[in-house]
């Protein structure tokens, strides 16, 4: 039916229109970034909480790494972390390889302002398929994301470790519990009342943080309403005028969407983590 | 009485917060069956002596018998620690106590937080702990608020399932710091008559109280601390109603007072 797009008017126009190929990659480049928010939350959690313990840990090297990570990373801007984790990490992974797998070539792998690895070790491989270089990509994106949030999410999680009162810790030594059982039985638990305020913030920051994705060149929503977005001249199947503006109120629909349905679920969450705190729901 | 074993034996107990002396050299022995009742006035020691009895303060000096088995020290920077944790954990499985504000788990429910330290430290059977959480918090009058929050309850109710939480651990002594002081009086009164029934079954307890008739009923043996030593220790009558030093004269004329 959309066979000759200049034949069509109105409303079939649009609807051709609006479900060109490139099209399709735009709705997909969405659930890209769903994606990148639902890789990301366990793993910068995940990093949070090895953040938190290393921060609290007995071990004083531990103690300074911990430290380290979340002072860098606070200290830092995120827009400059974001790129320079994948150019570092992926040139730190091609350096390994070319040892591993290239050791007969003995020139440098800084040459002047070059960096210049076999072609065995480029990551990916120079004639993988277009999908690897995304997947790949999107990777990286994922690790820099976890590593930035995991430790805003570090300082949160030492901070709610704390908050739990210490008469609560106290009472668990007090009926024989050892260190590690006051930890999972009580201060862990209780811990998440606390916690959840400043992750559930956290998250909404990572959800507007996504288009970031945009900078690190994947071709995210951003690209995709600012590409289809344009100007089309006659030259085009679909010419039409700037419409760049309703695009990116798309984009601002579906990021209000998020955060509100995010909402909710935090709201909800928090009855059922604070079951039985004082001042808590029930 | 002479021949029943003794549970708990503190002697030359010294403990100092920073440049505070808190306690300077304090005995103390619980027998099988004894209520040793603690009185003095806010920073005579009491509730520190309670405290170093199952370890959560540990004393610079002295020495802490358990059952005929003396707490180990290890020399560390800061002067002394125990040195066996699983001797300290035994000491405390079986010296339960019981808190001024009660300090119920609050995540858990009442029927949570009295079983959880059988099951967790002592690692007995979740349903035969069950059956006991259950009968232990109906015999306090608390059976119906088996799956309240603490933060649901009164005070009275929440002291009532934290003695109740101690009970089911069968310890060989209870610790009680001042159970009754968070407490209205109404509210005291359930409590009290609680604490009373455990005394009359012969339980052995230390209670650190401000509440002199307690002390003049359940205790077998009153020790009045004045400013980190024993100043008078005897039988309730002996001590409460002939008291010998002005101390406790001044201080039981003021707690008469109001």
């Amino acid at each position: 039916m959309c066979g000759d797009p200049s034949t069509l008017e109105g409303f079939q126009w649009l609807i051709c229109y609006l479900s060109t190929g490139k099209h399709q990659k735009f709705y997909m480049s969405f659930l890209v970034v769903i994606g990148l928010l639902i890789a990301v939350a366990p793993l910068a959690l995940a990093m949070g909480f090895g953040g938190a313990l290393a921060k609290r840990s007995k071990i004083l090297p531990l103690r300074w790494l911990g430290s380290l990570y979340t002072n860098m990373v606070r200290g830092i801007p995120d827009l400059i972390f974001f790129l320079f984790v994948p150019i570092a990490l992926d040139q730190l992974f091609e350096m390994i390889r070319h040892k591993i797998k290239c050791p007969e070539v003995t020139d440098p792998i800084y040459q002047g302002n070059d960096f210049v690895v076999c072609a065995a070790a480029k990551l990916p491989l120079g004639n993988a398929d277009a999908w690897v270089h995304n997947v790949y990509g999107f990777v990286m994106a994922c690790i820099a994301f976890a590593i930035v949030f995991g430790a805003f999410a570090a300082n949160t999680i030492d901070g709610a470790l704390r908050a739990v009162p210490e008469k609560q810790l106290e009472t668990a030594r007090a009926y024989g519990m050892t260190e590690r059982q006051t930890f999972w039985r009580v201060q862990l638990p209780q811990m998440w009342g606390y916690a959840l305020p400043g992750l559930s913030n956290l998250w909404m920051i990572l959800v507007k943080a996504t288009p970031l994705l945009f900078l690190l060149g994947i071709e995210d929503i951003v690209y995709w309403a600012k590409e289809l977005g344009g100007f089309k001249s006659d030259r085009f199947d679909y010419p039409h005028p700037d419409w760049r503006a309703y695009y990116f109120a798309a984009l601002m629909v579906f990021y209000l969407l998020t955060t509100w349905v995010s909402e909710k679920f935090f709201i909800r969450l928090n009855q059922r983590v604070n079951v039985g705190r004082v001042g808590g729901e029930l | 009485m002479s021949h029943s074993e003794v549970i708990l034996q503190l002697s030359g107990i010294h403990k100092r917060f920073d440049e505070l002396e808190v306690l300077k050299g304090v005995d103390l022995t619980a027998k099988k069956g004894d209520v040793v009742a603690l009185i003095g006035s806010s920073g005579s020691g009491k509730s520190t002596l309670l405290r170093c009895a199952n370890l959560l303060e540990q004393p610079e000096q002295g020495d802490i018998v358990f059952r005929g088995d003396a707490v180990k020290w290890a020399a560390n920077r800061a002067g002394r620690a125990p040195a066996d944790a699983d001797q300290v954990r035994l000491m405390r499985t079986n010296l339960s106590m019981v808190f001024q504000q009660f300090n119920l788990w609050q995540h858990m429910t009442i029927l949570q937080n009295v079983m959880e330290a059988p099951v967790t430290v002592l690692g007995q059977p979740k349903d035969q702990v069950e059956q006991r959480a259950v009968q232990l918090l109906d015999r306090v009058g608390i059976g119906d608020k088996l799956d309240k929050y603490p933060s649901q309850l009164s005070g009275g109710q929440q002291q009532r399932a934290a003695i109740a939480r101690a009970l089911c651990m069968e310890p060989a002594a209870m610790l009680f710091d001042e159970p009754t002081s968070a407490l209205d009086p109404e509210l005291e009164a359930e409590v009290i008559k609680v604490i009373r029934e455990l005394a009359s079954e012969g339980r052995t307890m230390i209670i650190v109280t401000h509440d002199m008739n307690m002390a003049r009923d359940l205790a077998t043996e009153v020790i009045f601390l004045h400013q980190g030593l024993i100043e008078e220790k005897g039988t309730p009558s002996q001590v409460l109603d002939n008291p010998k030093s002005e101390r406790l004269q001044q201080f039981l004329s003021a707690t008469a007072a109001h």
